[in-house]
């Protein structure tokens, strides 16, 4: 898991003015990414393309 | 005292880099100890044998510097898959997946796993990291700096002033818009291997004819400012993680080539594919022409400092430092990723108030090969092994003809073997380079290799170079008509070759000085001590490994010969 760190980071980086906006939607997608985690349904295989994520 | 440790990782090449006071003493790629090529894994092994080197302890860290910033990251990500939504669908739970698996955390996880307190542990922007990279090792006081690659968070070129002790940026471009996505794509068109096969591309190129100049005007464009755009419509990054490309680039240039066929450079398929090399090289090299026009005009300054992965295409380097208008070019030779933890660990070095590092003089940042570790394993695998004189005996089994594997001293940072981790050869007949390229590497054929020249003797075989750059084998010379009947082996199609210049007081310039007074060109074929898909060897253990499973003549480690029985 993340430490406290790391979320006071996360926090602050996407609490940035101009990056309000992302803020809802970046706490949708980090919980539902992190059910799709937890529930085993995702596994990262890298691409052959030029690993970009 | 004050110790800085630099990480790259999590994409590309993994890599580990100790500043102390102000000194880089180590810096080493994690690839070499997983032995997996390319290996992106949090670089553990690496670090720690930085810190045993410097003979240091984890809590003796006084910083711990990641290369990028993993929110920046994260960030972009989750705009690209806004912006590109609902195509985005497809690859967006693996994105997200990615971030969370480890890739957010990555602070956390060095803190740890090295056992470092996690407030000491800290990141950098990537390009910043890049910049500080090629700014701080070269020589100059005042330079512009260009940082060119396929993506960091988002920027993908940046333009930087660095003066002194500072870095200062002043322009960028950012994702999707870049020349390395460009170069990658064109590499998976080309049927190889993305982040491996560009090598390979540039080698083609000089089979190749510009002739697809007017197709690629639709993939990228070159403004007047020197910035850049490519046509999105080709180019299918974030939907396509496959190849990086749509079909609409297979409609302009034909289908792609099938990854593993062989090679017929007769053919019309493979005249084709080399001709689309040469056009995307061609505009590659007008491409950062531009971006240096660019440079020039907003820093005034006198010198040019070159890194990010674009950095590593040794044919564009050689026309940079032609053509772009400085009067001085440095090129970070690691200048890819892994090269990237070399600045961030002087930029926490800079930080903490630390002197300014010395210019690159040498990459030998890796741990030693022992002789005594050699006769060890030669012994327990029945191996002969013989003391040598010193490097007159090394030169008289070159000039025999023999092919060489030869470990010494520390081992390379970066991708290229210098001579401590190399196979060495004669540069004639033209037969070294087919038993070099089908048995040992089992390479493909168009593939050159390198010479290593004795500095002072260069200018008798090849065209005027980029001196800075030579010494780390960043750029390439025409080789002189009157030499290269003598240097067949190390010419490539276009009487070029990627030349290395030596100095006369190594080890490695006394072996070519000594071959020099047996054959009269003081001049060595020196390619990486790898096989094919192996990352370069690093231990004795390695150079063992390679010999047993290749056919080498023989094996150099230091001062000791081991043959197979
Ligand atoms: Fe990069």
């Amino acid at each position: 898991m993340l430490s406290v760190r790391t979320v006071k980071d996360l926090v602050g980086h996407f609490a940035k003015q101009n990056r309000l906006v992302l803020i809802p939607l970046l706490v949708v997608l980090l919980l539902a990414a992190v059910l799709l985690v937890l529930t085993q349904g995702l596994a990262y295989v890298t691409p052959f393309v030029y690993a970009l994520f | 005292m004050s110790a800085t440790l630099g990480i790259s990782a999590n994409y590309h090449d993994a890599a580990a880099a100790l500043v102390v006071d102000g000194t880089l003493v180590a810096a080493m790629q994690e690839e070499r100890f997983s032995r997996i090529k390319n290996d992106p894994s949090l670089p553990l092994s690496a670090a720690r044998a930085c810190l045993a080197l410097a003979k240091l302890d984890a809590k003796d860290l006084t910083r711990v510097v990641f290369y990028e910033n993993p929110y920046r990251k994260l960030e972009r990500v989750l705009t690209m898959s806004l912006r590109t939504f609902p195509r985005s669908l497809t690859q967006f739970p693996r994105a997200i997946a990615s971030q969370l698996s480890g890739k957010l955390q990555v602070l956390d996880e060095l803190s740890s796993r090295l056992g470092v307190r996690r407030d000491r542990v800290t990141h950098r922007e990537h390009h910043e990291s890049h910049a500080a990279s090629a700014f701080f090792l070269s020589p100059f006081e005042r330079a512009a700096v260009l940082t060119v690659d396929a993506v960091g968070e988002e920027t993908t070129t940046a333009l930087w002033l660095g003066e002194g002790r500072s870095l200062k940026a002043l322009e960028r471009i950012a994702f999707p818009h870049s020349l390395g996505l460009l170069y990658s794509a064109l590499t998976a068109w080309c049927g190889f291997e993305v982040n491996e096969g560009e090598y390979k591309v540039m080698g083609l190129a000089a089979f190749g004819q510009p002739r697809f100049r007017d197709e690629f005007t639709k993939l990228v464009t070159l403004a007047p400012d020197g910035s850049f755009s490519l046509g999105l419509d080709f180019f299918d990054s974030h939907t396509n993680t496959e190849v990086g490309f749509s079909p609409k680039l297979e409609a302009l240039l034909g289908p792609r080539r099938s990854p593993g066929t062989p090679w017929d450079l007769t053919s019309d398929r493979d005249r084709r594919v080399a001709d689309v090399a040469c056009t995307l090289q061609t505009v590659l090299e007008e491409a950062l022409l531009g971006l240096a026009r660019r440079a020039k005009e907003r820093t005034g300054a006198n010198a040019l400092c070159l890194a990010g992965g674009v950095g590593l295409n040794a044919v564009a380097n050689a026309r940079l430092a032609r053509e772009s208008g400085f009067r001085d070019f440095f090129v970070q030779p690691a200048a890819g990723d892994a090269g990237a933890a070399l600045g961030a660990a002087i930029l926490g070095a800079l930080d903490l108030g630390d002197a300014r590092p010395a210019p690159l003089e040498s990459l030998a940042l890796g741990l030693p090969v022992t002789s005594d570790d050699a006769r060890t394993i030669a012994k327990n695998l029945g191996l002969v092994a013989t003391p040598l004189s010193g490097p007159d005996d090394v030169a008289e089994l070159l000039a025999k003809g023999e092919i060489l594997a030869c470990a010494e001293g520390r081992f390379e940072f970066g991708p290229r073997a210098l001579g401590n981790r190399s196979l060495l050869a004669l540069p004639t007949p033209i037969a070294v380079k087919e038993r070099l390229n089908r048995v040992i590497k089992r390479r493909e054929p168009f593939r050159p290799f390198a010479p290593a020249v004795l500095e002072a003797g260069a200018p008798r075989f090849f065209e005027p170079f980029a001196e800075r750059l030579a010494p780390f084998m960043v750029t390439v010379a025409g080789v002189k008509a009157e030499a290269r009947p003598s240097l067949e082996a190390v010419t490539h199609v276009d009487g070029t070759a990627r030349v290395q210049t030596v100095k006369a007081d190594s080890r490695f310039g006394a072996i070519i000085d000594a071959v020099g007074r047996r054959t009269g060109t003081p001049v060595v074929l020196n390619t990486s001590l790898n096989g094919k898909g192996d990352p370069i060897v690093a231990s004795v253990a390695d150079a063992f490994a390679f010999f047993l499973g290749h056919s080498a003549d023989a094996l150099v480690v230091d001062d000791v010969l081991i043959r197979k029985p």
